[in-house]
């Protein structure tokens, strides 16, 4: 049987890892198509200004990138090494959006991004350009395939469950790439990258305005990234209500826990602005709401519901009653494939497969569950609704609070008075934090709301896990921790440190780049 | 065998390409890190080494990732059981290869020696250990390796750490490292010039060498080995699980498919010849004829390797009757078809923009251009 | 008329020829990928759409802040940051 600390350490691996990685990705997403912006105009105006844009920013790209990449790899991996059960019962779906992204996209990316750095002086000004477009759509086309494979654990579309290989089976490759959840979490997702990638490249300018330097570089990028900003805010809350639609269809759990919906009530439903849940006595306390306004986010109308926590546990329950003999009639099987009476058993309840499986973590012997066990299964398929609830807030209030910054840079920078308002410079600068962390909260809802799935409604958490030792995951839980802690402080020190020395490139002449000149010919012996 | 046998067997030699551009693309990158701190004394040797393969490297490595994505998508019981098998060995070569991206974008940002040759030192760690890694997986899929499989087809690994880490394993690790030395060194010889390309000529020159001696010991070493026979299985081409079939173990039944088809002896023939022809490229100073060489050495050797084992993917020394194999181990036919579909258009499309990118970049990298042209490493 | 020319006319009608044709075929492929993105992927379809847009909105404000400051000095209001 699995160990319980096994799955929690496995989550905090994946969880951490994932999250890490998550932080370099959007910046990338974004700030190659804000590269692509600059040299766009570059090479339409020809003035040498917007090169020295393009390459200063893609100076800092590449410190981001390095990052992205290396991190990428564990993802890419770790499926397989800690998430076996999970791979092997999945990857007939969740593999090909994988292997389509290496396909399709890293490799464009990757081949590009080489000679966009190195190849300034071998390329001529239009072929550089398209590099530059290729490495930002390549990138945005890894993120597509990448959310396409986890819609798949949020919304399990164009797959079928083969009772004779114990394994998930790709029936529709289109209903797969073209359902809902991946098309507005992809899009959700790149948008958050600009959005990004635009509080980024507008608070470094405001820390160069603040200073009087590189004023010209500096008012150019700020007004590109305050443009490039407001729309892209505009586009990611659009989005994120999308998102919300698409939830509130499929994973009622999730935005129960999003929303802290204990019980449900007649329409209109009252909206939580702030509330304290709590999960063990299914409360909130000092909750403030706003009469009618749920109804209306969640469904657009007056009169639609949410359900609450209560409906869907007792809906679970059912369900799970339904699905113990459907595990049965697979463990038949197993033993003898042509047993066709179990079959016919499997066809009857397969729907719910996934809910007799949820409830063999209490009850390895589903011939002696008992009703506590199943009342104790059916609480677990509701996510921890406090983190869930105020991640979600928090990204919210995030995304809102950069929708007010850029309405305001865009009319500073319009106006052409940005320069002027030193508060407003020490505002964008104190921003750059904001969206990262926005991200974060947005990876938390999709997937502490997932919970206590990894494939919703299909497989559990639990079950997915590698068979490993507690031993193993303090390994390599450890071996994570040292290697990510270094990578992050010598990131953020080489990025601050290009930041501070500015867009005064080594051997373009300048002072800095004399001094680095001189030390590496005192290097070089 | 209907269409979907013949989609299992393109899959294989499809991951066989694949796994060839891992050697062959991440092998060279891998070399001249290994290589970095023998060929380049000083730091500006260093710096020229690098920047040869600098503007490839991040496309280059992609051939890693797809190589994983691949095995995902078309193989899933492979990558879900391998990769959980070697737990503390994937552990090691992700965390090598972790830091390879940061040792070729950060070691130049900073001019201090004590920075660089941290970098430099970590980019050898994460040259040659995952170059052994490799080599060593793919020993120990000749050797077998200990896994069973519950009823619900959860893999389970009954062996330890250790037991990845014997001698085969070791020797054909060797060998890999041996290909990738040779390859990072025709590369460097190449594109540069001096005593650097004396040094790397030298490196090929031994790298070949040596993995012609583990070629050919290895060849002799598995006769010796317990080979895996496939006795009962149902029909190739129909949707089966791995508890399905028979399989035995018998010393030198790795040599079956040869005997069955003599013909295969032609691909390690030209791995030994294309070794060869790398090794008289390098002594003659022909870096770019020995490169090829090489490259056609990889396919000889992983083809050798491949047809060897064929139809096995990952033999089980706990219960040979559960060894994953081609017709066990795969996807289902439509996500089979539809990969297949991607790969046969993008592959090509690949192949030429990445040619494109080294057509672009071509030409010898001078110490010149590196202290002087303000985008490189 | 000589020879060189006339086949090097012609060489120049076959480029314009073959780019024609180059161009044909990206927009009926741009055609039918919009066609089908439009059909069952809406959302795709607007990010299709919507980042060139965004880009190109964020280009031609720096463009425009070039031209309000060519014309600035041109006037000679220098900024006073310059």
């Amino acid at each position: 049987m699995i160990n319980g600390t096994v799955v929690d350490l496995s989550r905090v691996q994946f969880a951490a890892t994932a999250l890490y990685h998550f932080l370099f990705v959007p910046l990338t997403l974004g700030l190659s198509f804000l590269l692509a912006a600059m040299e766009t105009v570059y090479v339409t105006t020809g003035r040498p200004i917007y090169r020295e844009m393009t390459q200063f920013w893609s100076k800092l790209f590449m410190i981001n990138f390095a990052l992205g990449v290396a991190t990428g790899l564990t993802m890419e991996f770790e499926f397989g090494t800690n998430w076996s059960f999970y791979s092997g019962f999945v990857g007939d779906i969740f593999g090909a959006p994988l292997a389509i992204e290496g396909l399709m996209a890293f490799f464009l990316e990757s081949t590009f991004v080489g000679l966009m750095i190195f190849g300034w002086e071998r390329l001529s000004k239009g072929q550089h350009l398209a590099v530059t477009w290729l490495v930002a759509l390549g990138s945005n086309l890894s993120a597509l395939w990448i959310l396409v494979a986890n819609s798949f654990m949020q919304d399990p579309r164009g797959a079928v469950f083969n009772p004779t290989t114990m394994r998930m089976q790709l029936a529709s490759f289109g209903a797969l790439v073209f359902s809902p959840d991946a098309q507005s979490k992809f899009v959700h997702t790149s948008i958050a990258g600009y959005v990004t990638a635009a509080v980024f490249v507008a608070g470094v300018s405001a820390f160069y305005m603040r200073r009087h330097r590189h004023m010209d570089l500096a008012k150019r990028s700020f007004r590109m990234a305050a443009l490039f900003g407001v729309m892209a805010t505009i586009g990611v809350i659009t989005l994120g209500d999308a998102l919300g639609f698409v939830a509130a269809r499929v994973q009622p759990t999730k935005l129960a826990a999003m929303e802290a919906v204990w019980k449900t009530e007649k329409a209109p439903m009252p909206f939580n602005l702030i509330a304290f849940p709590d999960q063990a006595r299914r409360v909130n306390h000092g909750a403030v709401r706003i009469p009618d306004l749920l109804s209306l986010l969640v469904t657009h109308t007056f009169t639609g519901t949410v359900p609450g926590i209560d409906a869907l546990e007792r809906q679970a329950a059912r369900r799970i009653r339904n699905g113990i003999p459907a595990v049965e009639a697979l463990q038949t099987l197993a033993g003898d494939p042509h047993d066709a009476v179990a079959r016919a058993q499997f066809e009857a309840h397969k729907a719910d497969v996934g809910y007799g499986f949820l409830v063999q973590r209490y009850a390895p012997d589903l011939q002696q569950v008992t009703p506590q066990e199943i009342k104790r299964a059916a609480r677990d398929t509701i996510p921890a609704v406090a983190a869930v609830f105020w991640a979600f807030r928090s990204m919210v209030a995030f995304g809102l609070l950069m929708l007010a910054y850029f309405v305001m840079a865009m009319l500073y920078t319009l106006r052409n008075s940005v320069q002027d308002r030193p508060w407003f410079l020490t505002l964008g600068v104190w921003m750059i934090p904001i969206p990262f962390l926005a991200n974060e909260c947005g990876w938390l809802v999709a997937e502490l709301g997932r919970q206590p799935w990894t494939v919703f409604g299909v497989l559990p958490t639990w079950m997915s896990v590698s068979d490993h030792s507690v031993g193993y995951m303090v390994f390599s839980l450890c071996g994570f921790l040292l290697l990510y802690t270094t990578f992050i402080i010598i990131e953020m020190y080489l990025m601050t440190r290009a930041i501070r020395i500015g867009p005064e490139a080594p051997g373009s002449g300048g002072q800095s780049g004399h001094a680095r000149a001189a030390q590496e010919a005192h290097l070089g012996g | 065998m209907d269409l979907f046998g013949d989609l299992q067997v393109t899959w294989w030699l499809l991951l066989g390409v694949l796994l060839v551009g891992l050697g062959v693309m991440v092998g060279m990158d891998m070399g001249v890190g290994t290589l970095l701190r023998y060929v380049g004394r000083s730091d500006v040797e260093r710096r020229v080494a690098l920047n040869v393969i600098g503007p490839h490297w991040e496309g280059n490595q992609v051939w890693f990732i797809l190589g994983g994505g691949a095995i995902f998508a078309a193989f899933p019981l492979i990558y879900a059981t391998a990769f959980s098998g070697f737990y503390v060995v994937m552990m090691l070569l992700l965390w090598t290869m972790i830091v390879r991206p940061l040792g070729f974008e950060y070691r130049s940002k900073i001019a201090d020696v004590k920075w660089r040759n941290v970098w430099d030192w970590s980019l050898f760690v994460s040259g040659a250990v995952p170059m052994i890694i490799f080599g060593a997986a793919v020993g120990n899929l000749f050797c077998g390796v200990p896994y069973t499989f519950a009823w619900d087809m959860a893999s389970v690994y009954t062996g330890s750490f250790l037991g990845l880490l014997n001698p085969f394993a070791i020797s054909t690790g060797l060998l890999s490292l041996a290909l990738s030395v040779m390859m990072g060194g025709l590369m460097l010889m190449h594109r540069t010039e001096g005593a650097l390309r004396e040094r790397a000529r030298r490196a090929a020159a031994g790298g070949s060498l040596a993995a012609i001696i583990l070629f050919a010991g290895d060849g002799i070493w598995v006769r010796a080995l317990d080979g895996y026979r496939l006795v009962r299985s149902p029909q190739p081409g129909t949707l089966e699980t791995p508890l399905e079939q028979i399989v035995t173990r018998a010393a030198g039944a790795w040599r079956g498919n040869f005997s069955l088809h003599p013909v295969l002896w032609v691909v390690p023939i030209v791995a030994f010849l294309a070794l060869f022809g790398a090794y008289l490229a390098a002594r003659t100073r022909r870096g770019q004829l020995g490169w090829w060489c090489g490259a056609l050495a990889w396919a000889g050797v992983i083809g050798t390797a491949g047809a060897g084992l064929f139809p096995f993917l990952l033999p089980s020394s706990q219960d040979p009757s559960v060894s994953l194999t081609v017709w066990n181990a795969s996807s289902s036919r439509l996500t089979l078809e539809w990969m297949l579909g991607f790969a046969v258009v993008f592959v090509p499309i690949i192949l030429w923009y990445t040619s494109w990118a080294f057509w672009v970049m071509r030409g010898q990298v001078k110490p010149e251009h590196v202290a002087h042209d303000e985008h490189v490493y | 008329m000589s020879r060189t020319t006339s086949t090097s006319i012609e060489g120049a009608a076959m480029k314009t020829l073959a780019y024609f044709l180059l161009f044909l075929v990206l927009a009926f492929c741009v055609i039918l990928l919009a066609v089908v993105l439009g059909d069952r992927g809406a959302w795709y379809f607007a990010w299709l759409i919507g980042t060139p847009l965004i880009v190109l909105v964020s280009a031609a404000g720096a463009a425009w802040l070039d031209t309000h400051e060519a014309s600035a000095s041109a006037h000679g209001k220098v900024h006073k940051t310059h």
